[in-house]
């Protein structure tokens, strides 16, 4: 795995004669990417006779040209309707949504393409360059450094996403319990389930995101005439291109912030399991930790907006490092990459680097072109895409609960999937009216299998003793950073509250 | 509380809403642990360790709110929740729509339940208005839909009469 730049060079113009490919590969992906249940590994699983019927290079180079588009493609109707396309995406609408509530939607989408490209891109050139390193980092976290990630995640998220932290915190565990719904990895009891066998393979990710986002979100907007504000409504109607070069121009001048949280990105992106959504959430509480104005993230700040999207674009590269070194896919849609490529007979591992260097290189190249592409293709179109925040909630409600309704279906094929997004999008329309924040319960429902699974993996090594949780120095740092964490806000209020009153 | 009686407090605040969900998951989680309870422990522990911090905070939460009311600074009414009081039949109807789209897409397929949709929320939202709009937009979305999703992608929504004629004659 040294680094050869004559190998990177032919890489980069070999993968650019793959244009044709690319192109449709970026348009699909983006479509997928922005409408729920559509995501970019379903879409692959559906063009399976496709991509195996290609040879490995190609069907590698169109896999993750979708892959990367589908990724910024759920920024979109996060940003202009707060419905994320997937997970992933649940942190962008925390500021791309009010600043599409003012009526800048055309900036906040031209901000989020700007992130998302240069933070994809960055975060796969340093992919390239430190490969052999970052692929040592999954080796040092095992179970019990993972249950504190989780419990961390899903800390940081409940703090962030609410106003009130302890409704965050209940929001969070809420979703972390109906995680734990189906039948457990070792012992295959089914627990929670109501008596009903649809749920125990777990609660499917795509019906709780279609409900808890957009269904929810369809029924709440029905007060209004328009999901813009009476001066929103007037700026989107003066809007010209102005919108998307603002956009740009804000977006490049916060070149370093978009380097260091798609940084962020692609460390979560490398720790397998751990993926888009955390690290999204993670990019968010860190930029507003060092924001010199934290108190206007959530009220359509662009540094909140740049964070989420500069990460989640970061993971993508970061997911393909444990897949192409140890042969452990870090996401889904990796997952379906390695099924492909040992279809074709290639075995994964260190081997692969010097066997055949272009296969393995490959999609890091290809990514890179297909960001690289993305910058000409997707921004002009931000203007167009914007308009659709001005159609009426009588038009847009409907729409939104038909398709997505029907898009929960689609992943398991069971009727029962769309019962189940209508119950979760009543729990999040009454989240949404009494401020317990949906993105936390999401993320809950998302972490409480991983959580559940490395929780009995530990107490099956440790013969069911629980300080187990606390026996390694990597897992206690970690929670002290925990309890610090959660800690902090609290102390800095009350030190606040004391200076104001002295 | 009457409103001539709000009037008098406006700051108070009304925190019953606010119970709703945490009274769900409490609920919802003494359930979880009553199905565990035969389950081998070490399946038992992580549930109850995350499900034990739930109801703590619930409690932290029940106790915040009964300070509040203690102290006249907030009720038990529903509040936001119920707010406002004069959509609440629009969004009722809605919901029953809902529930009679997921119904009927099993037997009448995608296309004719979307349209169908469609056009009776719009008809619904509008209160009656721009009939033509509605109908116009449910057809082509509707269509637009079965060419995107079915024939384009392949995708296996449910398939009705509409879909089965289509498939028949192409």
């Amino acid at each position: 795995m040294e680094f050869d730049p004559g190998l990177f060079i032919g890489l980069f113009a070999r993968t650019f004669t793959f244009w044709w490919l690319i192109l449709p590969a970026i348009f699909l992906g983006l479509v997928v990417g922005a409408i729920p249940g559509f995501s970019a590994a379903n879409t692959i699983i559906i063009l399976l006779p496709m991509t195996l019927a290609m040879d490995p290079e190609t069907g590698l180079i169109f896999m993750v040209a979708l892959y990367a588009s589908s990724r910024m493609g759920a920024g979109i109707p996060a940003i202009l309707v707060n419905i994320p396309g997937t997970a992933g995406a649940a942190a962008t609408p925390l500021d791309g949504y009010p600043m599409t509530k003012q009526g800048r939607g055309q900036q906040a989408l031209a901000i989020s393409f700007v992130s998302s490209v240069f933070g994809g891109l960055l975060a796969t050139v340093i992919t390239l360059l430190a490969m052999p390193w970052l692929s040592q980092l999954a080796f040092y976290l095992h179970s019990v450094e993972m249950i504190v990630i989780m419990l961390f995640g899903i800390s940081l998220i409940a703090t962030i996403a609410a106003r009130d932290t302890l409704k965050g915190l209940i929001a969070g565990f809420f979703g972390l319990m109906i995680g734990y719904i189906g039948a457990d990895v070792v012992y295959e009891t089914p627990r929670g389930t109501f008596g009903f066998l649809e749920l125990y393979d777990k609660v499917p990710l795509i019906p709780a995101l279609v409900g808890l986002f957009a269904v929810s979100e369809a029924f709440f907007v029905i007060e209004g005439e328009s999901i813009l504000s009476k001066r929103g409504r007037e700026a989107m109607q003066k809007a010209g291109w102005a919108g998307t070069i603002e956009g740009v121009r804000i977006a490049l001048s916060k070149w370093w912030h978009i380097i260091w949280t798609s940084m962020i990105g692609l460390v979560i992106g490398v720790v397998p399991g751990a993926g888009a959504a955390i690290a999204s959430f993670v990019a968010y509480q860190q930029s507003r930790t060092f924001s010199k104005t934290p108190e206007l993230y959530g009220t359509g700040h662009v540094e909140g907006l740049i964070a989420p999207e500069s990460a989640n674009n970061g993971v993508t590269s970061g997911t393909l490092v444990p897949l192409l070194v140890i042969g452990i896919p870090g996401g889904a849609t990796a997952a379906i990459m390695l099924v492909v490529l040992q279809y074709h007979g290639v075995t994964m591992g260190p081997d692969l680097f010097m066997d055949n260097p272009e296969l393995a290189y490959g999609p890091f190249a290809a990514m890179a072109v297909t960001y690289f592409m993305m910058i000409f293709t997707i921004a002009p179109l931000a203007r167009y895409m914007s308009r659709i925040t001005v159609v009426s909630t009588i038009y847009m409600s409907p729409i939104i609960i038909s398709f997505t309704l029907v898009g929960a279906f689609v992943p398991r094929q069971y009727m029962f999937d769309m019962y189940l997004a209508l119950v979760f999008g009543v729990i999040g329309y009454i989240a949404r009216k009494t401020g317990y924040h949906t993105a936390a319960i999401l993320i809950g429902v998302i972490l409480g299998p991983l959580l559940e699974t490395y929780f009995l993996r530990v107490l099956k090594m440790s013969e069911g003793d629980i300080m187990v949780i606390f026996s390694s120095a990597l897992g206690n740092v970690m929670w002290v950073a925990l309890v610090i964490c959660l800690a902090t806000p609290y102390m800095l209020q009350r030190w606040r509250d004391r200076k104001a009153a002295a | 509380m009457t409103d001539h009686e709000e009037q008098e407090n406006p700051e108070r605040k009304s925190l019953g809403g606010d119970l709703v969900l945490p009274i769900g998951a409490f609920l919802f989680t003494l359930y979880y642990f009553y199905t565990i309870i035969d389950v081998p422990r070490i399946a038992q522990v992580s549930a109850f360790f995350v499900g034990t911090i739930l109801i703590f905070l619930l409690i932290l939460l029940a106790v915040r709110i009964g300070r509040e009311v203690k102290a006249g600074t907030a009720d038990l009414r529903l509040g936001r929740l119920g707010e406002p009081r004069s959509f609440i039949p629009k969004r009722l109807a809605l919901f029953a729509l809902t529930l009679g789209f997921i119904f009927f897409v099993e037997w009448l397929g995608f296309t004719l339940t979307v349209f169908a949709f469609l056009s009776l929320a719009m008809l619904l939202l509008s209160g009656g208005k721009k009939k033509g709009l509605a109908f116009s937009i449910a057809g082509i979305l509707a269509l637009g839909g079965y060419l995107l999703f079915i024939v384009a992608f392949n995708t296996r929504f449910p398939a009705g009469p509409f879909e089965q004629l289509m498939e028949w004659l192409f």
